[in-house]
């Protein structure tokens, strides 16, 4: 059970960064006993009541838990789906459907155990059958989670309440996806339906209330009688309001339409603490520059190390967070994240903004006189970092060329080895070896010029298959070795902002966009 | 689909006036000079951005970050610490290339293909018409955001296309223009003298539309401005060149932290328009002043009134014993023109109507004759006005009542019978309703007993089917059966006066003599007195009592029918006696072309 | 009658098929890598053939054309493929807030441009010149900006909250009343501009015409010429340019939704140009044709109402 200790461990560094209250107990007692849970520990149960206005960012893109989305659509989500496991926010894994889980020698075998007091809401019992038959199905999905099952080899039913996930190779990860949207479970007999991308059949404690609903605009969910956790039930209704206007959101808040919201532009914050609002705040992404020409395939100067830190020393992080984010954000010159035990604060030190540094790097690298670098170039992400940038390289003599294509054609063209460098927002997984995995080693879909460095591959094996010490020794080289070779240019960390009103609480989650459901209730 | 159609290609089918002159004319016309001067301004600032602009426009110092105006930067920095002025000076730059490029585009497709439907016609002009329509058919914001979805945010694709969808309007309007002049005679000369058909579209048919294109290009530039901001605004145009849309859309999302930068590219935009939708006003004001040719100044000076010392011959003096219906004396009618003076077109007229009397004005078109009726009915038309005189009906002045007290005369008292009747009906309205209206207002009847009046009225003008025609449009009808309608119309009011102006001028030889004895019958049935305005002695001789023969302005003969005609004295009466004969004999009965008695300026 | 409405119709379905085509091709060839844009920057690229593959975007587009209009004619247009909220109701359900605003605004338009071209045509002067003033402002200045302005003066400066957003008449009709207050005006301006101009003309021309003479002569008030019989002859190049102004308005309300935050037509048209969301793009196209030759068509309608000689030949 060694990844539940991990989990514990990365928990118990993350809950000292984020300073959260009454979470962090011991994990076995939690995982075993459900129902003495954070919840109830604060005081008596009070029966649901009243409604809950949330404000989101993004309308359900489907509520077929096979396709299903996660990330800012998991509210939705929560609200009428049960996941095998679940996470605190600071991440601690806890129990969800599963009562307790084990994996064998080999870490390729997890067995859990259901609970057996679980109805989907059409009255069919959540079994380990229905489990097993949900994760093959999300494995063979269209998520943008589905790949994260990509080492399952196989799910059964050992019996009624005891499931049993087969993987080809270890995956550390794997418990943390189902607390997500991989960890989802649907009645098998909604999987043929015709409906099934609007009517969700699932055991959450919410039921969606499509008649009140309009799709696309906002959600209604009714409160469910007779959830096996009724403690999490704090409000008999809950809206959930897309906007997609972050005017209109802010107007929403300053007359009090909504009681919580997730915003979609920093910079309306003061007004809104004006407003007597609260702000709940953490980071998720790293933002920057993704070098991923690093051996130099279409722009050979990439494949010195010297041009690639010059490219560092000359990016101005501060200014860069102060015009693109409105300062709302941490200046960063490494992938990992705060609450990772990899993370290193000494080295955001190593590439301080430099123009001498920078031009001496590159005339040591033979390129005094600069060259040329395309950037892909999209007004997705605003109007003001791509300019700075190009500015900033043509102080060291790279001229950059900004190549405008669709937004959606952005990612595709960074994937498909278009570009020698690109600007780029990427997630900040919640263990070392989800990072690795998803833009580090080789194979990984944001190295797309799968640039092979033995170093790091063998660091990364041992992220995967070693101890938790050799781990987390291993996460910490790792980190330094990429920031020394100048892999990307990180440049910030974007803030990530819910807001509560003065009756509403709410708990950051940790590598989640939005607060998860149940840490959503009133205040006292 | 564009916004914005201000010219009517009815407009525009009008005298070409030379390049030149009409730039001469410009450069006196204040606002012309003030428009064109701030935008040359403009223009020279986005020529020579480079030069003026102190800082790249894309230059960010992300130590002066929403900055106000100060002596480093003029107009202060935006949300990337940007110098606004510079940017401002280049997105004009930008800004105004992309819509010249979609205006252009729009003038070169628009106007050719135009010429081709408009002179050549055939399929091209059907396919050229459907296309347009479908075009038409979607708001171009639509199909630019369709578009966009497809080329990416490029502003120089975005303005060709939407120049592509301006292109409509130059096409409609060089189509209408071309199709207007296409068969006129000097066209149709130039061709059967064998002229090139390219030669005859640049000489005769280009220099047609060449004003009423450049006064569209203007307003196409407007419009182009207006949608390319909107666009930017909206933050789907290319970010990485300033442009004032862009500046606008940077702008507005950072209102709350400065609602101040809003200002500089609002302003910008406000401006060049401005100065172009008034540059395009003035320049049609010159083009339609110069396609009006000015007419001799004829009048005149102010207030300065000069009757006629013409003696009139009189025949015989009027009866005194029986009073006068109607009494003109020394009328003098005339129009203020523009520049002071007055145009005079009656000079010390004057008539006597006895009641149960049918007195004839006759006298050419131009005469006066019709400029006298509307005057005892105080209905000339507009910059018309009685200068001098009296109009005695009744015991009062007409000349000298007020609106309200004649509009009790009108109708009631007197009453009118127009030249030509199907224009004289209100072509929305049924016959019935034209009819039942005035006695309900001037008679106060109810609307019932008003309907069977006008029934009565229908049949007794000889009308064959009363209830079909009261529910018929005046188009529905014969001209004769609305000139008999007009007829009932007069005497609804049981008036004590009819004008009647060329009862029977636009009408079928075969139906004159019949509204003529209408005419009569109804006159001796009521005993109303008649002042019958017309050019055609038959008419008089037919069934006048007295007859005032008119030239000029003045009332040259005046007599008894019967003693008039036997010894007119007058030589202008006698050169018109002498016409009617050859008229009579050689072609039939004049019919006066419609509408030339109406106006008489 | 029948006939014209039956021939009109028959137009305006091939005039909607003809813009639906054109439209689909020009979108579905010069499409981008719309699976990698649904599904982000997290997903593998084995998901996103995938995704790519449900969504028909490996067929060629003649067959998803076929498909496409079938499915068309049947009245079923697809459902987005961001939200898989069915395109029809996802444009109806904003299509509503747009028209209550370009209705809106086409009322206040017709009702304020009549008074001004009315009193210019009937008695000059500085009516005439306040007229020509609106005339070149609505013409020069784009409404978004007027509507900038509106929202600058009433939303910061006096922080009045119902300057943006939108309130469902079906939830408060004061609110209602208030949040598209604002929109109104500033679509207003423009469309007053053109329209009022049109008015002038037209009762210019029609009390130019002889029998407003014969009707003067009859002894009607002057009120009763204008308001009755001068203006309803002129409303028909009245309601011509209104119908013209109506589509424009469509347009205009895009860009004036986005500065007062109308979760409207004009939002979901840029969202669904941006992110590539074609099936909305082609509804959106679709649906703003039909309305078009639907307009048209009634202003037809209306114009025969108006014009007797149209309406019985």
């Amino acid at each position: 059970m060694f990844t539940r200790k991990r989990a514990a461990i990365v928990a118990t560094i993350a809950a000292a960064a984020i300073t959260l209250a009454g979470c962090s107990g011991s994990d076995s007692e939690e995982t075993t006993a459900p129902t003495t849970g954070a919840a109830t520990s604060d005081g008596a149960m009070a029966a649901p009541e009243g409604t809950l206005t949330l404000g989101t960012l993004v309308p359900v893109t489907t509520f077929e838990a096979a396709n299903a989305a996660w990330a800012n659509e998991s509210p939705y989500m929560q609200a009428v789906y049960d996941t095998i496991l679940r996470a605190d926010p600071d991440g601690t894994i806890v129990a969800g459907l599963a009562t307790d889980w084990s994996w064998d020698d080999t870490n390729t075998v997890l067995t859990m155990t259901l609970r057996d007091d679980v109805v989907f809401t059409d009255g069919n019992p959540v079994d380990a059958d229905a489990a097993a038959q949900s994760i093959l199905r999300f494995q063979g999905g269209t998520s943008p989670q589905a790949s994260s099952l990509r080492f399952v080899e196989d799910a059964t039913a050992v019996d009624a309440q005891t499931l049993q996930i087969t993987l080809s190779a270890p995956d550390p990860a794997l418990t943390t996806m189902l607390t997500q949207n991989a960890g989802m479970v649907e009645s098998p007999a909604a999987f043929d339906s015709a409906d099934i991308a609007t009517n969700p059949v699932g055991s959450g404690p919410y039921t969606f209330n499509a008649e009140e609903s309009v799709v696309g605009d906002s959600y209604v969910f009714d409160v469910k009688a007779d959830y096996w956790k009724p403690e999490d039930q704090y409000y008999e209704k809950i809206v959930m309001k897309v906007f997609s206007d972050a005017t209109a959101m802010l107007n929403a808040i300053q007359s009090g339409q909504i009681n919580g919201a997730k915003l979609a532009d920093n910079t309306t914050i003061p007004q809104i603490e004006g407003a007597g609002w609260d702000i709940v705040s953490g980071e998720l992404n790293w933002a920057g520059l993704l070098l991923t020409d690093r051996d130099g395939a279409l722009t050979p100067a990439l494949g010195d190390v010297r041009v690639r830190q010059a490219i560092n020393y000359a990016l101005d992080r501060d200014g860069l967070l102060q015009a693109a984010a409105a300062g709302y954000g941490t200046v960063t010159e490494q992938i990992f994240p705060t609450f990772s035990t990899s993370f290193d604060e000494s080295l955001d030190a190593t590439y301080t903004y430099d123009v001498e540094k920078a031009k001496q790097l590159m005339a040591d690298a033979g390129y005094a006189d600069g060259f040329d670098l395309t950037i892909p170039y999209t007004p997705a992400f605003g109007a003001t970092i791509f300019p700075i940038v190009e500015q900033q390289l043509g102080e060291i003599g790279i001229t950059v060329e900004l190549d405008e294509i669709a937004v959606t054609d952005y990612i595709s063209g960074i994937l498909g080895q278009k570009y020698s460098a690109a600007f780029m927002q990427l997630q900040q997984d919640p263990s070392d070896w989800q990072i690795a995995q998803f833009q580090i080693v080789a194979a990984a879909a944001w190295n797309p010029f799968n640039i092979e460095d033995p170093k790091v591959e063998e660091l990364a094996g041992v992220l995967q298959t070693g101890t938790p010490e050799e781990a987390e020794a291993a996460g910490k080289e790792l980190n330094a070795y990429l920031v020394d070779q100048a892999w990307n240019a990180p440049l910030y960390r974007n803030q990530s902002t819910f807001v509560t009103d003065a009756n509403t609480d709410a708990q950051f989650q940790v590598v989640n966009a939005y607060p998860y459901l149940w840490t959503i209730k009133p205040t006292n | 689909m564009s916004e914005v159609t201000p010219i009517q290609p009815e407009e525009v089918a009008k005298e070409p006036s030379t390049g030149s002159h009409l730039v001469r004319r410009l450069l006196h016309n204040p606002v012309a000079v003030v428009t064109s001067a701030t935008l040359l301004i403009i223009i020279l600032g986005a020529v020579f951005a480079s030069y003026l602009a102190p800082y790249d426009p894309n230059n960010s110092d992300l130590q002066a970050i929403l900055q106000g105006p100060s002596s480093e930067h003029y107009l202060g920095t935006d949300g990337a610490g940007r110098d606004v002025f510079s940017r401002l000076l280049f997105a004009t730059r930008y800004s105004l290339a992309g819509a010249l490029l979609a205006m252009g585009l729009a003038a070169i497709i628009g106007v050719t293909s135009g010429l081709i439907a408009g002179y050549f016609g055939k399929w091209f002009e059907s396919f050229s018409t459907w296309v347009v329509s479908l075009v038409m058919a979607l708001p171009g914001i639509i199909v630019l955001l369709a578009a966009r979805s497809v080329i990416g945010p490029s502003l120089w694709y975005t303005m060709a296309i939407f120049g592509l969808l301006l292109s409509t309007g130059f096409h409609r309007l060089t189509h209408a223009a071309v199709m207007g002049v296409r068969n006129e005679l000097y066209v149709d000369a130039a061709r059967v003298s064998g002229v090139r058909n390219r030669s005859i579209i640049s000489r005769h048919i280009l220099s047609v539309v060449r004003a009423p294109v450049i006064i569209q290009m203007t307003i196409m530039l407007i419009v182009a401005i207006a949608l390319q901001a909107g666009l930017g605004f909206l933050g789907l145009m290319d970010n990485s060149i300033p442009t004032w849309g862009g500046m606008l859309g940077d702008a507005f999302a950072k209102l709350y932290q400065d609602p101040q930068g809003i200002l500089w590219p609002a302003l910008t935009i406000g401006i060049t328009a401005m100065a172009l939708a008034l540059f395009g006003n003035a320049l049609r004001d010159e083009v339609e002043r110069s396609a009006t040719p000015k007419k001799a100044a004829t009048g005149t000076k102010a207030a300065e009134i000069v009757l006629s010392d013409v003696p009139t011959v009189i025949h015989q003096p009027a009866d005194a014993d029986r009073e006068d219906l109607l009494r003109i004396d020394g009328l003098v009618v005339g129009y203020d023109q523009p520049d002071g003076s007055l145009k005079q077109v009656v000079s010390g007229v004057d008539i006597s109507v006895k009641k149960g009397e049918i007195h004839g004005l006759i006298g050419e078109s131009g005469s006066g004759k019709t400029q006298t009726a509307f005057s005892v009915l105080r209905l000339l038309p507009h910059g018309g006005r009685i200068a001098a005189g009296t109009v005695h009906f009744d015991g009062q002045n007409l000349a000298t009542l007020s609106e309200s007290e004649m509009r009790k005369v009108r109708g009631a008292r007197i009453s009118y019978i127009p030249q030509e009747p199907m224009s004289n009906l209100d072509p929305s309205f049924t016959i019935g309703s034209q009819l039942v209206e005035p006695m309900r207002k001037a008679m106060g009847m109810s609307k019932a007993a008003a309907k069977a009046r006008a029934l009565e009225l229908l049949d007794r003008v000889g009308i064959p089917d009363p209830k079909r025609t009261f529910k018929s449009y005046p188009h529905q009808v014969s001209g004769g059966m609305a000139q008999r309608v007009l007829i009932a119309g007069a005497i609804s009011c049981e008036a004590d006066l009819i004008i009647a102006d060329e009862p029977t001028t636009a009408l079928d030889v075969t139906v004159q003599a019949d509204i003529l004895d209408l005419l009569r019958s109804l006159q001796r049935e009521l005993n109303v007195g008649i002042l019958l305005v017309t050019h055609n002695f038959g008419v008089v001789a037919d069934i006048c009592d007295w007859v005032s023969v008119m030239q000029d302005g003045r009332i040259v003969e005046t007599g008894p029918v019967g003693a008039l005609f036997a010894n007119p004295r007058d030589e202008y009466t006698k050169s018109l006696f002498s016409a009617i004969l050859d008229e009579e004999h050689a072609r039939g009965a004049y019919v006066a072309p419609a509408g030339t008695a109406a106006g008489g300026k | 009658m029948i006939r014209f409405i039956i021939t009109r119709l028959l137009n305006g379905v091939v005039l909607l098929f003809a813009v639906a085509t054109i439209a689909f091709f020009l979108l579905y060839w010069g499409a981008g890598d719309i699976a990698r844009q649904i599904l982000g920057a997290s997903a593998s690229q084995e998901t996103v053939d995938l995704k790519a593959e449900q969504l028909g975007l490996n067929e060629p587009v003649f067959s998803r054309y076929g498909e496409w209009l079938s499915n068309a004619i049947h009245g079923d247009l697809g459902a987005s493929w961001f939200t898989n909220q069915p395109v029809t109701e996802a444009i109806t359900s904003r299509m509503g807030v747009t028209l209550s605003i370009v209705i809106g605004t086409v009322i206040l338009t017709a009702i304020v441009a009549t008074i001004l071209g009315v009193s210019a045509a009937r008695y000059g002067g500085w009516r005439d010149r306040t007229l020509q003033v609106v005339s070149i402002l609505g013409l020069a200045i784009p409404g978004f900006l007027i509507a900038i302005f509106l929202v600058r003066i009433f939303a910061i400066e006096l922080g009045w909250l119902n300057a943006t957003g939108y309130i469902d008449f079906t939830d408060s009709f004061t609110g209602w009343l208030k949040s598209v207050t604002l929109p109104i005006i500033a679509l207003s301006i423009g469309a007053m501009a053109a329209v009022a101009q049109q008015v002038r003309g037209a009762v210019k021309d029609a009390m130019r015409q002889d029998w407003v003479r014969t009707l003067r002569s009859r002894g009607i008030s002057e009120n009763r010429v204008v308001y009755k019989h001068v203006l309803r002859n002129a409303s028909g190049p009245a309601l011509a340019i209104l119908a013209l102004q109506f589509v424009g308005l469509l347009g205009g309300a895009v860009i004036v939704e986005k500065v007062f935050a109308i979760p409207g037509i004009g939002q979901i048209s840029v969202t669904a140009t941006t992110q590539g969301d074609l099936p909305i793009v082609m509804g959106i196209v679709v649906f703003t044709a039909a309305l078009v030759v639907v307009i048209n068509l009634s202003i037809d309608l209306l114009l025969g109402f108006v014009n007797p000689k149209v309406r019985l030949s």
